[in-house]
């Protein structure tokens, strides 16, 4: 009976992730890329945004992602290589996903920060006015060819 | 969460007369070039940590400090005595036994002490060190590795792991969050997280914790005395309530806390979780006699736990069959769909273990510190009626009451029920400029540390209003952390604060709370409450 359960628990999983995160199921897909890391749901038309993340040592990176996605699922999605962003897989127990915004773009975002990401940006390193988390900043297409900051030491209890 | 095992019992009035640490103090006052009283001015911290500085950098300045980085044997503390230890100050009546004013020995050793203090020689336990330094807690918090390891209840280890380890370890990793550590810790927590913490989780829960909250009410309403105030097991109603919500969350399911009967199943499991709440502080406090054999406390303890598991299992079932049915969202389905049956019973089975009365108490604290703040409460009463203006609470409407969520804020910095937080070091660590050998438990003060005037101004004042405009007033976000930090953070964070905010809201919306006796004194009972009957006035609305 146990064992059972399990099974089912497991097939159902799945099957339920689908449903959400993807909308329509795909019997051929690899599933690797439909229970990603990323919160990203997949979109059919793509609207591709360019993002720009400036490292604090110097770096440049940039990537694209597409309209619906957060920062952190850019960085997930592109394997960006930025040393310990994002540890809480984007729920909002750390604040390693901080980045920082010029304060052009910080007035555009199309939500204010909530009350658990304020908590978390209340912990971050180097705190500024145009602070937000990552993972809580979806991508619009008013936002093509955002630069943000990555602010020294993204380093945090999950690091 | 909850700490429990770092409790400890402490000669309170004693202390300061004492004179046993002299030397140590002596040799402190020499290393530091300051040449000061040091009951006034602890000595400084080397590598005091600062905001906005990596923790890389902080780490090399200590590497080039080099000689400066003092030895564990250096830190300041009560001296043990040669074969007694510091246990014997435990000792009732001989020691000055006094477990539930730690927090005022917690007062005292920071001003005798300095920032950090140790404490050795505590016979069957690690040595401590208690840290009073907000910018040491954030480096050690920032610097922890991927599974901290958070010193735990020794009785619920053994349960786990050996009297029922058929059951936690029949799965690899599975053990739960309570009590594990390492690789099996890491594996569960992560399973479970994603679910729980996302910010979502809770608010899906805002009308179910609301219906609870709304027969908390009413039910405050009928037991009142004659003199419209709260009975004096007043406590026991708030605890019922937290059991009732979390029921409600954990497993789908109404238990009927507040017109429970004898023996119905909800009866069984709130005796059940009330046993161990009783038997949990005992076994922990005292000395272990289970550890040799099978005390009659100890079987009752079992007994409870066995009880809370086979409920739990048993509604884990129900939750199956109906995710199977339809398609209704729930922690608890969210759970088994996210992570198995297996997961979703021992998250449900550890979040009542650490979750009523860590929850009620909090509650129950907030309403005490209102009923004597008729200001506070009117301030709130006007938000909450303009958000609600005469509907009923729908899910978002607490996000648009900063104020609400601040009050809880500023009695949880005041009056934290977890009076500090702890971790047993993985690695050789440096703190206070002190080196600190692995497996020292440290356990940081946040109530000393968030009451003091060092990291937050005006601190003896209960002001919401600092949670609001941060500017005005100064504060370090490290030094008050009720529900901790970072990868071990409170599991259930975002059910509690949504459960406290609702039924504080409804509370003031109904009533307005009054408190006409003697200030009670708050005592660590293992969670720091007002000691006493708490007795509000409650006048309707």
């Amino acid at each position: 009976m146990f064992y059972k359960n399990i099974l089912i628990s497991f097939f159902k999983s799945r099957s339920s992730y689908l449903r959400t995160y993807n909308g329509v199921i795909t019997t051929f897909g690899n599933y690797r890329s439909v229970l990603p890391l990323s919160t990203t749901r997949l979109a059919l038309k793509d609207e591709k945004v360019k993002v720009t993340f400036n490292l604090y040592d110097g770096r440049k990176i940039e990537a694209e992602g597409k309209v619906g996605d957060t920062l952190l699922d850019v960085v997930v999605n592109n394997d960006l290589d930025i040393d310990g962003y994002g540890a809480c897989e984007g729920t909002v127990t750390c604040s390693t996903c901080h980045v920082v915004f010029k304060q052009e773009d910080f007035d555009r975002l199309a939500e204010e920060a909530g009350d658990e990401e304020r908590d978390m940006l209340d912990l971050a390193y180097g705190l500024t006015d145009t602070s937000r988390l990552g993972c809580q900043v979806t991508l619009t297409k008013e936002l093509d060819g955002l630069e943000v900051k990555v602010p020294e030491s993204v380093n945090d209890a999950r690091s | 969460m909850r700490r429990r095992a770092f409790v400890v019992k402490w000669p309170l009035e004693r202390l300061s007369a004492r004179s046993l640490g002299t030397s140590n103090v002596a040799k402190q006052a020499a290393d530091t070039s300051d040449i000061g009283n040091l009951s006034t001015r602890p000595p400084a911290c080397p590598a005091q940590g600062q905001r906005s500085r990596s923790t890389h950098a902080v780490a090399s300045v200590l590497e080039s400090l080099g000689p400066a980085v003092k030895s564990w044997d250096e830190v300041p503390g009560p001296k043990p005595l040669p074969l007694l230890g510091n246990t014997w100050r435990f000792i009732p009546y001989i020691g000055g036994y006094s477990v539930e004013h730690v927090d005022q020995v917690c007062l005292s050793l920071r001003k005798q002490y300095g920032k950090c203090v140790k404490m050795a020689g505590l016979l069957g336990r690690p040595d401590m060190l208690f840290v009073f330094d907000a910018g040491e807690v954030e480096r050690v918090f920032r610097g922890e590795d991927a599974a901290p390891h958070r010193p735990s209840m020794p009785s619920l280890n053994y349960y786990k792991h050996e009297l029922r380890k058929d059951f936690f370890g029949a799965e690899k990793h599975c053990a739960g969050v309570i009590a594990v550590h390492g690789d099996s810790w890491a594996a569960f927590r992560t399973k479970v997280s994603r679910v729980a913490l996302s910010t979502g989780a809770a608010a899906q829960y805002t009308e179910q914790v609301g219906e609870v909250a709304d027969a908390f009410v009413n039910r405050v309403r009928e037991i009142r005395n004659s003199e419209s105030e709260t009975p004096s097991d007043f406590l026991n109603e708030v605890h019922k309530w937290s059991l009732e919500s979390l029921g409600l969350i954990a497993l789908d399911t109404r238990l009927g806390c507040f017109e429970s009967r004898e023996g119905s199943e909800s009866q069984r499991l709130i005796d059940a979780v009330n046993t161990f709440f009783l038997c949990v502080g005992e076994l922990e406090l005292r000395a272990p006699w289970w550890r040799i054999y099978p005390t009659t406390m100890f079987k009752k303890y079992v007994a409870a736990l066995d009880t809370i598991l086979s409920v739990t299992l048993s509604h884990v079932e129900r939750a199956l069959q109906e995710c199977r049915d339809n398609d209704s969202k729930s922690l608890l389905q969210d759970l088994v769909a996210a992570a198995g049956p297996r997961v979703a019973a021992v998250t449900a089975l550890d979040m009542f273990l650490v979750g009523i009365d860590t929850t009620s108490n909090a509650v129950a604290s907030t309403l005490y510190q209102l009923s004597q703040r008729p200001d506070v409460q009117d301030k709130l009463y006007k938000e909450i009626s303009s958000v609600l203006k005469g509907r009923p609470l729908r899910a978002g409407d607490v996000a648009q009451m900063p104020y609400l969520k601040a009050c809880i804020k500023e009695v949880l910095r005041m009056y934290p029920v977890v009076i500090g937080n702890g971790r047993q070091l993985t690695k050789d660590t440096i703190i206070c400029g002190y080196n600190i050998p692995k497996g020292t438990q440290v356990i940081f003060q946040h109530y000393v540390m968030a009451n003091s005037e060092e990291y937050f101004s005006k601190a003896s004042e209960f002001r919401p209003e600092r949670w609001l405009q941060r500017s005005t007033y100064k504060h370090h976000a490290f030094a008050s952390l009720p529900f901790g930090f970072g990868k071990r953070m409170c599991l259930g964070r975002r059910f509690a604060e949504l459960e406290m905010q609702i039924v504080i809201c409804k509370m003031v919306n109904s009533f307005k709370m009054e408190y006409h006796h003697e200030p009670l004194e708050y005592h660590v009972h293992p969670m720091y409450t007002p000691n006493g009957p708490i007795r509000i006035k409650l006048i309707d609305r």
